[in-house]
């Protein structure tokens, strides 16, 4: 319901800011020709709030991009780029001022997106009224992809419903004996989950996998022991869960103090977020859990290397967050269509928008491309939990692993 | 048959630690006619202070309660005199809006301190369970059920044994005549409030075990808080134990049998009806507003 109402409030103050800006904006054509100043990059990150966790990641990979391009010379007529990051706060009404501002105030030349679905959402609705380039590094809910937007690119391989595509027909795919029989698809109520987690139920159905229980619960439910025993009675082969990271967890606890584990076990984004994961449900709890995921560092994509090797210089640590990734991949997505093109002017973002439809970019996720309404056209990649560590196991080509885990065995490595 | 006992027994556990918490709500609304607004961010304010205890020492949540009860003791006087004290003679309405202020401040200040992330207590047991035949009872929940319950107890026995408890209780029922007989009506409104905003200290460490939360979760905590002490009525301390335990079982039969998405809704639905037919509440009596009747 609450988020019915800021859903609605958000778009009138779309409607109405945009309006507002649309009278303003002849004022930017000749922002920046002077030859050595800055391109101006503008975003605006959820560094505080809900989001906080992958907008914090996100800013470092901007901040990766922005200072390996500027020390390869620039990124176009050899000028360097200026990343103007503001903070909205998790918050979809500050997000929407936030990109009027960094298009009217700031008069930023590009634009690069924020982060999950639910600030995509309005803020691309922002940059689509002002004409401007939106490549956005997370934000795959199918529902941002039917609005007949010009401007709009996700960077990652797949929208939301295609997320568990792979790992689901390698489940379909098993052999008679192994293949399970029923499943259970308990789902938070978000833009992001529930499109996951329907997309791996019509593959399990058509595979004659049945559906012994699907339900939504919301976020403000703390509920899920209840939902833990309801799944118990049911007892089904394999659990998907399209969760964030809370709930995610929440769930895994309730599960195990249920005394129920499923012979297999998926979850959408909280086993992807390494450590913070095996932490909250301790190490062992992890073994043999899937989960999809768009980046791994010792993938052999071209920059890679250097990407986690800066990654680790600026930041330190030995983890890479996905986020921080997808960050700088959808960097490399703008800065392939500047320079495929060879123009930052505001007056020609159309023509940066339709070079990424008819061309593939490389990045650090692999190669990309996109479909007429900026969906990606590729596939995810599938990690599963193996002695602790987060391993890719599928496809194959991309795999750090030589072995898939049959199931779940929360007790530990072992069977 | 298991399926529905084992939902009826999640409710009765998590309907427990819900009575802790509207009672302290229900005890400062009976006495004072005060609809304490921030009682929902007391109760996140003692659950941030419980997590910090138990990152800094690793003592038991359920443990720090002896610490915390004292101390939020003390914050709940230190604040009822500095701000509710002088608008005492204002209409209710008044005491609205300060207290949602004070928990809008209380958000903000939480915020600024432990950050606006989620959070959660993990002592060693909270993956546990007890299993008795097909049944299974989480631990924490069991432990976090039993402190409520003792918590509930001693201090139904201070209102109804000790003479700050006839106090208190002649305060509600009657100022101008507690007054006569010797009652300083003032100073009980603030050991009252002192003891309400405790017993949400009690509640906090409970509830940090078995819920993750932010400083925005006080709005859900109080709007179930509000919704149990107008079910059970007003004012009456029986009452929010029972409406405490038909909310929590009515919202793991609705996680159970119609759907977790309606778990926050339908049981707003059963006090909406409750309060259709008896619109006092269920232990409320028309015009009284007291405490511990029996």
């Amino acid at each position: 319901m609450r988020k019915l109402r800021s859903l609605v409030l958000a778009t009138l103050a779309v409607t109405a800011l945009a309006a507002a800006g649309c009278g303003g904006d002849d004022d930017s054509g000749g922002g920046g020709e002077a030859g050595g100043e800055p391109v101006k990059i503008g975003a605006s990150l959820p560094l505080t709030g809900e989001f906080s966790e992958p907008g914090k990641a996100a800013k470092q990979g901007y901040e990766v991009w922005e200072s390996m391009v500027n020390e390869s010379g620039g990124l176009i007529d050899g000028r360097k780029v200026q990343m103007v990051i503001k903070d909205d706060g998790s918050n979809q009404n500050t997000i929407v001022a936030d990109y009027n501002a960094l298009i009217s105030k700031d008069k930023v030349d590009l634009l690069l997106g924020t982060f999950s679905s639910l600030l995509n959402l309005p803020a691309s609705a922002v940059a689509e009224r002002n004409r401007m380039l939106y490549v956005e590094p997370a934000g795959g809910a199918p529902e941002l992809f039917d609005r007949g937007f010009k401007y709009l690119f996700f960077a990652q391989q797949a929208t939301a419903d295609k997320q568990g595509e792979v790992w689901a027909n390698y489940i379909a795919d098993l052999p008679e004996n192994e293949r399970p029989k029923t499943a259970a698809y308990p789902t938070l109520d978000d833009p992001f989950a529930q499109p996951t987690s329907e997309g791996i139920e019509e593959i399990f159905t058509k595979a004659g996998i049945e559906t012994v229980y699907r339900e939504t619960y919301t976020i403000d439910n703390p509920n899920l022991d209840g939902i833990a025993s309801a799944i118990k009675a049911r007892n089904p082969d394999v659990v998907v869960n399209g969760a964030t990271f809370e709930d995610g967890v929440g769930l895994v606890r309730a599960l195990r103090k249920a005394d129920f584990t499923p012979k297999i076990f998926y979850q959408t984004t909280a086993p992807s977020l390494g450590d913070q994961y095996s932490k909250a449900i301790g190490a062992d709890t992890t073994e043999g859990i899937f989960y999809a995921v768009s980046h791994s560092k010792e993938a052999s994509t071209p920059g890679n290397e250097e990407f986690v090797a800066k990654y680790r210089e600026m930041f330190g640590g030995t983890e890479v967050p996905e986020d921080a990734a997808d960050a700088y991949a959808t960097a490399q997505v703008l800065q392939a269509a500047v320079e495929g093109v060879g123009t930052i002017d505001r007056e020609r973002q159309l023509e940066l928008a339709d070079w990424l439809r008819e061309n593939e970019v490389d990045t650090i996720l692999g190669p990309l491309s996109w479909d007429e309404a900026g969906r990606p056209t590729g596939e995810f990649l599938v990690g599963q939990w193996q002695s602790g560590v987060p391993e890719i196991v599928l496809p194959e080509e991309a795999a750090t692993s030589d072995k898939i885990l049959p199931g779940w065995t929360p007790e530990g490595a072992g069977n | 048959m298991t399926e529905f006992l084992q939902a009826l027994i999640l409710g009765l556990l998590i309907g427990g630690v819900y009575a802790l918490l509207a009672a302290g709500l229900t005890l400062i609304f009976g006495v004072m006619n005060v609809i304490n607004i921030a009682h929902g961010a007391f109760l996140i304010l003692a659950a941030f202070i419980t997590w910090s205890l138990w990152r800094a020492t690793g003592v038991d949540p359920l443990a720090a309660i002896v610490v915390l009860t004292p101390v939020m003791f003390a914050f709940g006087w230190l604040l009822y005199n500095a701000t509710i004290r002088p608008i005492r003679k204002a209409p209710p309405a008044a005491s609205v809006l300060l207290t949602f202020g004070i928990a809008l401040l209380l958000e903000g200040i939480m915020g600024a301190v432990w950050g606006n992330t989620s959070h959660s207590v993990r002592p060693s047991y909270f993956t546990q369970s007890f299993q008795i035949g097909e049944i299974f009872l989480p631990k924490a929940q069991v432990f976090g059920g039993l402190v409520a319950i003792v918590v509930l107890i001693s201090l139904y026995l201070v209102l109804t044994r000790s003479w700050l408890g006839r106090a208190i209780r002649a305060s509600a029922v009657n100022p101008q005549g507690a007054e006569l007989v010797g009652v300083n009506v003032a100073s009980v409104a603030a050991l009252t409030f002192a003891i309400g905003v405790a017993s949400a200290g009690a509640g906090g460490a409970i509830a940090s075990v078995l819920y993750p939360f932010l400083p925005g979760s006080h709005y859900q905590w109080i709007a179930r808080l509000l919704g149990i002490i107008v079910l059970g009525g007003m004012g009456s301390l029986p009452g929010a134990v029972i409406g405490a335990l038909c909310l929590g079982v009515a919202e793991l039969m609705t996680v159970t049998y119609i759907g977790p998405e309606w778990a926050t809704g339908v049981p707003y639905l059963f006090v909406f009806i409750v309060l259709l037919l008896r619109p006092q509440g269920l232990l409320g009596t028309r015009l009284r507003q007291d405490v511990a009747t029996a």
